[in-house]
């Protein structure tokens, strides 16, 4: 590696020193002095370099020419004759000056050089070194970085207001490349230093990518690491506008433009030109520059984060054509069906048939009115997928089916309307404040389990409201009636012989129960569990899917109370299982990158999307069914097609891996949340950011909208549930308000600062990250329970759960 | 390669991470490598610590899908079975282990902070005879409203409310806890407690002073004190009244509310006397209240004594004040003198020096020209509820009664004179045959004469009925 370029640099290098050598022949003071060292000396003396010169002449005198060190093992063999005396010569300086330590260092730090494969800049060390040390000469590789960083950084920061927020983005890649150079060199100690003294201003936005570099520190993790590789072997994307990179470039080769006030004199030194070529390398190499016509004006501050970034392995690559923009991925991918999920013909005259006998029945004056419901309204500016577009489901429909259909419309008829677009400009004091207040928010119910042994890692609701489930880290599952009822299964001893009815067979159940009942089959935590969505909220569900940590997916029958099926198929842990909106069919995201669907019949998997980076975290279907979206670790999240299993969008501009997310009823939006805190929420027919909400200061673990789409609500581990209006544009408040929002947060947690058990103190980052976006129209503590489940119910009722966190957990 | 001493850049050697070579060394040591190089040992202190930090890495995922924020022993046990490494078995994720920090290093350069799990200390004999082992009851739920159409309602489920944000803006900006003295509260500022919000964000203004209490006193006491003082105040409804006052009177267990009725007591008195009004709603406000000072007294499960420089104005004020509503008056005078009376028998022998001071502010009261007869007359009641002593000391002796009787007409049977009589009676009781006294008689002469001399002209004609009471006072005064 290291043996080709000094030899190439020789010619460069001897053509000087053989001059100078020609000129000053006569002044050859010792005859045992060879030319080479004689050349040096004039040089130094030329330079006026006294001191430095006399040094050189006693070393040379004491030991004579052939009394060199020991060379540097590799270096020795290949290197011609000439450069390799020129070289000793200095080091022979050096072992005099500094205690012979330097040699070692100074010989591998020199082929390091080497190896970074710049021949220009080595010569151009070396003829510049004059006297200079030569430890301090090739310890000017690592200040290299350092210089060049800092002048970078200088420069951003000095630049133009306008510019700022698309030249702060550069800082990170090239941070992360200087450092990962450095410790792939060894320079261990010279990237721990790079990195405390940089990282401290980049921590905020990339706080976990930054900590885990930061436990890089071999040059074997470098090569090994994902992270490091995907940064060695990807082009780090930035967005940028036409005149933004035009003074980038000036910059880069000219050290002008936009340059920070005061930059003194490293700027236009020799220093400042090194650092510079050193930060051109990586944008050379690393970089790519996305550059946009746009003005830089219209670029919102949180725009970065949706183009810039490891893009080209984020996006699924399909037929040979790179695309690298998630814009144009998902452009190129057409249009989506996002219209409400189609009812089969013959079922929806039943329906309506019923539903008029019942409103002659009732004679409740509102029911009439129930078959107008019933039809509901194809909103415009979607497609709506036939019939054939869907899962295949049972050809003709049940008794259970009508029921469902029935509940469905006379659910929607007693449906609280939340309305939180009319909470702008509404005082709270006033009575009318409060009234609208009424009108615009949810009434919350919030389960809170207590006793809970290791944690209960999920938990949910039917749609019936007259079950929960949760999960448990002691790989159970708890089941409790909400109605009181006594949940029985069948007794285990009868003889299927004797069942001839459904009255002999309601015979066999178990006589005596309880209100709750213990699910046991699972061997690792249960990291989520779905009820059966297909008897809808006019009946108990059936059954109960369930995914855990031994990557199993297990289906529960609620008749028997048994388990019924284990799906095996992924090799690792399963983290979420969700049922398709008809039941049948249910799909689950996994450790192992992929995300599956299944149906209940077949014990594997009928689809494998795969194609995220990392763990598929939270799976989610389509209110119509046509699509999944999965979040993942990879920070994005997408969403694919059922049944051709091709990935049609992809979702970028989380900071944080995606924790949950939640499809909006009317199936036009996707909200995601992030380990960033932040919730986005993105139009799934362009793919693209509607806005950026922030507010909570911990991990968010549960999203659900309200059935108009008309609010959204979070739960998460800073013990708070949270309101959001969806239809307001957001946006961070006044900057004077920040401190006061800041501290509000804090005390919506009921905490005493500085107390170790304040969740939000783990994630607190800066004050400015946590500010509250302006729709964020409701905060509800809760006394000490991390909300793990928010659901609303079919008439808008808001369920949450969570388990209580005692304060003390011995 | 190794070289002799130490590397020369020692100051970055601390910029590496949490697992250092010296640590290395020692696990080498243990396993008998002793010649481990500082090369090799840095290079392998980095390289476990990357292992260490990959598997943290990866139990992060289980502790985040666990829904939790503390990493558990699980939760590394989950990771190191994902990374096809045998979990490290024997460590249960119950009782996760505190770590303390071991004090500072005696050497300057020590290994840094060092922190050890402390093991619990268990007394088996107090474990044994405390039998306090249950079964825990296992996991159930409960149910409450955490919002109601966008408004959380105040139960104790909820966490309690926090201020508006204008409320917040001194204390954000003093960056600090509000000082309890900016407090208009009557409330002392809450302990600040880990399960507890602290008072910081709680008061400000009266209006949150109210939730404050709601934080100090506990929910049954808060209801007590609404009960109670509804009941007593306005006095509509006498079984409650009588009721309110009994449990007052007997029931132990109200120390903690104690200031807080006090302060009712003193703010209703004083709102009772300033309005002014003579009618007779205040007059039975009054009473009431005075009873319940009575009841506070009575309370042998009540430590008072500290509150008793606040009981006191309430009492003085009734006695003193010029304009009682007039039906009342006098019983009110004669209930606060009873009240006071027992208030200094009870409290005298650990404060001696409460009752010269109470006499003192009576005599000022009796003495002064400027007392309207209201006040005199309390004053006189107040003397009486003190005891003979005082009698003597502030009506005859202080010129109490010249003063009185200076003010008087002939003839007046105002209750002025009345109370002024009684205290007489109390010095020295009416003989059942009164004598008069006989001008004629020498001694009676004399009699009547320092009579005239001590109490004044007007009492002197009225004691002269009763030579042997008259005789009686005078010779109080004589010893």
């Amino acid at each position: 590696m290291s043996t080709p370029t000094p030899a190439a640099s020789t010619p460069e290098v001897a053509s000087p020193v053989t001059a100078t050598a020609t000129n000053v022949e006569a002044t050859g003071p010792s005859s045992n002095i060879s030319s080479t060292d004689r050349a040096v000396l004039d040089y130094l003396r030329l330079r006026g370099f006294t001191t430095a010169e006399k040094l050189v002449r006693d070393s040379l005198e004491s030991q004579g020419s052939p009394a060199e060190p020991t060379p540097g093992p590799s270096t020795t063999s290949t290197i011609s004759a000439e450069d390799f005396t020129k070289r000793n010569a200095i080091y022979n300086q050096d072992v005099q000056r500094s205690g012979g330590n330097a040699l070692k260092e100074s010989s591998t730090v020199l082929r390091e050089l080497g190896s970074m494969g710049n021949p220009p800049n080595i010569q151009n060390l070396i003829a510049s070194i004059g006297s200079v040390g030569a430890e301090e000469v090739l310890s000017l590789d690592p200040t290299d970085k350092q210089e060049g960083f800092r002048e970078l950084e200088a420069w951003v920061d000095g630049s133009l207001d306008m510019y700022r927020p698309e030249f702060r983005p550069i800082l990170f890649p090239i941070f992360c490349h200087f450092y990962l150079d450095l410790i792939q060199h060894g320079f261990k100690e010279a990237a721990l230093k790079f990195f405390h003294e940089f990282s401290p201003s980049l921590q905020p936005q990339h706080s976990a990518t930054l900590h885990h570099l930061s436990t890089l520190l071999l040059p074997s993790h470098v090569q090994n690491d994902e992270i490091s590789q995907r940064f060695r072997n990807e082009k780090y994307q930035i967005r940028m506008s036409k005149s933004g990179f035009g003074l980038l470039v000036g910059w880069l080769t000219e050290g002008v433009g936009g340059e920070a006030p005061g930059a003194g004199e490293g700027f236009s030194g020799e220093k400042g030109k090194r650092g510079r070529a050193s930060v051109m390398r990586v944008v050379n190499n690393h970089l790519k520059f996305d550059v946009a016509a746009s003005n830089t004006t219209t670029v919102s501050p949180n725009a970065w984060e949706e183009s810039t970034g490891l893009l080209s392995s984020l996006i699924p690559q399909s037929n040979g054509t790179m695309i690298t923009d998630p814009r144009s991925f998902n452009a190129s991918k057409g249009e989506l069906k996002l219209g409400p999920m189609p009812i089969a013909e013959d079922l929806q005259t039943e329906t309506e048939r019923i539903l008029r006998e019942q409103a002659m029945v009732d004679r409740d004056p509102n029911s009439q009115y129930d078959v107008q419901w019933a039809r509901s309204l194809i909103p415009t500016g979607v497609i709506s997928p036939s019939m054939t577009d869907l899962l295949p489901h049972p050809p003709s429909f049940q008794t259970a089916d009508v029921k469902r259909e029935v509940e469905k419309v006379r659910e929607a008829r007693k449906r609280i309307r939340l309305e939180p677009s009319v909470l702008t400009n509404v005082n709270d004091e006033t009575p009318q404040g409060v009234v609208t207040r009424a009108r615009a928010l949810p009434s919350i119910c919030a389960y809170t389990l207590h006793d809970v042994g290791e944690g209960a890692p999920c938990s949910t609701f039917s749609q019936d409201i007259s079950l929960m489930a949760a999960g448990f880290s002691e790989s159970y599952i708890r089941l409790w009636s909400l109605k009181g009822e006594k949940l029985t299964g069948f007794r285990s001893d009868f003889q299927s012989s004797s069942i001839k009815d459904a009255t002999t067979l309601r015979k066999q159940k178990e006589k005596s129960g309880t209100t709750t009942r213990k699910l046991i089959g699972h061997s690792g935590p249960v990291y989520s569990v779905d009820f059966d969505p297909a008897s809808g909220s006019a009946a108990p569900p059936r059954y109960l899917i369930s995914a855990s940590a031994d990557a199993t997916a297990r289906l529960w029958s609620l008749d028997t109370m048994t388990n019924v099926v284990a799906y095996r198929g992924h090799q690792n842990p399963v983290w979420d299982v969700r049922w398709s909106p008809m039941g049948i069919y249910f799909a689950t995201g996994s450790r192992d990158k992929t995300a599956r669907l299944w149906s209940t019949d077949r014990t594997s998997a009928l689809r494998i999307y795969a194609g995220h980076l990392s763990d598929v975290d939270c799976v989610r279907f389509h209110p119509n069914s046509l699509y999944l979206a999965t979040g993942s670790s990879d920070w994005t999240a997408r969403l694919w097609d059922v049944q051709r299993g091709s990935c049609v969008r992809v979702f970028i501009g989380h900071q944080g891996i995606v924790s949950t997310l939640a499809f909006s009823p009317d199936g036009r939006y996707l909200a995601s949340a992030g380990e960033d805190l932040a919730i986005n929420l993105w139009d799934l027919g362009s793919g693209k950011r509607i806005k950026k909400m922030t507010g909570h200061t911990a991990s968010i673990y549960s999203l659900a909208f309200s059935a108009e789409t008309s609010l959204l609500v979070s739960g998460g581990a800073d013990w708070t549930v949270r309101c959001w209006d969806v239809k307001s544009a957001g946006g961070m408040p006044s900057k004077a308000l920040e401190p006061d929002v800041t501290n509000r947060t804090n005390g919506v947690n009921g905490i005493v600062e500085g107390d170790d058990m304040n969740p939000s103190n783990f994630n607190l980052k800066e004050p400015g990250e946590n500010i509250q976006t302006l729709d964020l129209v409701a905060t509800f503590p809760t006394k000490r329970t991390p909300i793990v489940n928010v659901q609303f119910t079919p008439r808008n009722l808001c369920m949450v759960a969570g388990a209580y966190l005692a304060p003390e957990q011995r | 390669m190794s070289k002799p001493g130490p590397k020369p850049r020692a100051s970055a050697t601390q910029l590496t991470g949490v697992y250092k070579p010296e640590s290395i060394r020692d696990v080498a040591e243990s396993l008998n490598i002793f010649s481990l190089s500082d090369q090799v040992a840095g290079a392998l202190a980095s390289d476990v610590e990357y292992r260490i930090h990959q598997v943290i890495e990866e139990a992060a995922r289980f502790m985040r899908h666990a829904r939790r924020t503390t990493m558990t022993t699980s939760d590394i046990d989950q990771a190191l079975r994902v990374l096809n490494i045998e979990p490290l078995y024997g460590h249960f994720p119950h009782n996760p282990p505190t770590f303390h920090k071991a004090a500072p290093w005696p050497q300057p350069y020590g290994p840094g902070a060092v922190f050890f799990v402390q093991d619990e200390e268990i007394d088996f004999d107090r474990v044994i005879r405390e039998d306090k082992i249950t079964l825990p009851k296992g996991v159930r739920w409960t149910a409450h409203w955490l919002a109601v159409e966008g408004v959380q309602p105040l139960i104790p489920e909820n966490p309690p409310a926090i201020p508006r944000e204008h409320d917040m803006d001194g204390v954000v900006v003093n960056g600090k806890p509000g000082e309890p003295s900016k407090l208009s509260s009557i409330f002392p500022p809450t302990p600040p407690s880990s399960d507890r919000p602290s008072p910081i964000q709680a008061a400000k203004k009266q209006q949150q002073s109210q939730q404050l209490v709601k934080q100090v006193l506990s929910r049954e006491l808060q209801l007590y004190y609404t009960r109670l003082t509804t009941a007593l105040i306005p006095p509509s409804d006498d079984v409650k009244c009588i009721a309110a006052l009994a449990s007052l009177r007997h029931d132990a267990g109200l120390q903690a509310l104690l200031p807080y009725l006090v302060r009712w007591v003193a703010e209703g008195v004083v709102n009772a006397l300033k309005s002014g009004s003579q009618d007779d709603a205040d007059g039975k406000v009054l009473s009431v209240l005075l009873d319940v000072i009575k009841a506070i007294l009575d309370n042998t499960a009540l430590f008072v004594e500290p509150y008793l420089h606040q009981l006191l104005p309430p009492i003085l004020s009734t006695l003193l004040h010029s304009s009682l509503p007039p039906q009342h008056a006098t019983r009110l005078r004669t209930t606060a003198s009873q009240t006071l009376s027992h208030l200094l028998t009870q409290h005298s022998t650990t404060y001696p020096s409460l009752s010269p001071r109470i006499m003192k502010t009576l005599l000022l009261a009796l003495v002064s020209t400027d007392k309207g007869g209201g006040t005199r007359e309390g004053a006189v009641r107040g003397l009486m509820g003190i005891g003979k002593e005082a009698i003597r000391k502030g009506v005859v002796e202080g010129g109490g009664a010249k003063v009185v009787g200076s003010e008087c007409g002939p003839g007046d049977q105002s209750s002025l004179v009345e109370a002024v009589m009684e205290s007489f009676s109390v010095i020295c009781p009416k003989s059942f045959n009164p004598t008069p006294l006989d001008i004629g008689d020498e001694s009676d002469a004399t009699t009547m004469e320092q009579l005239r001399d001590v109490l004044g002209d007007f009492f002197a004609e009225r004691l002269a009925n009763d030579s042997q009471q008259a005789i009686g006072v005078l010779a109080g005064q004589q010893v």
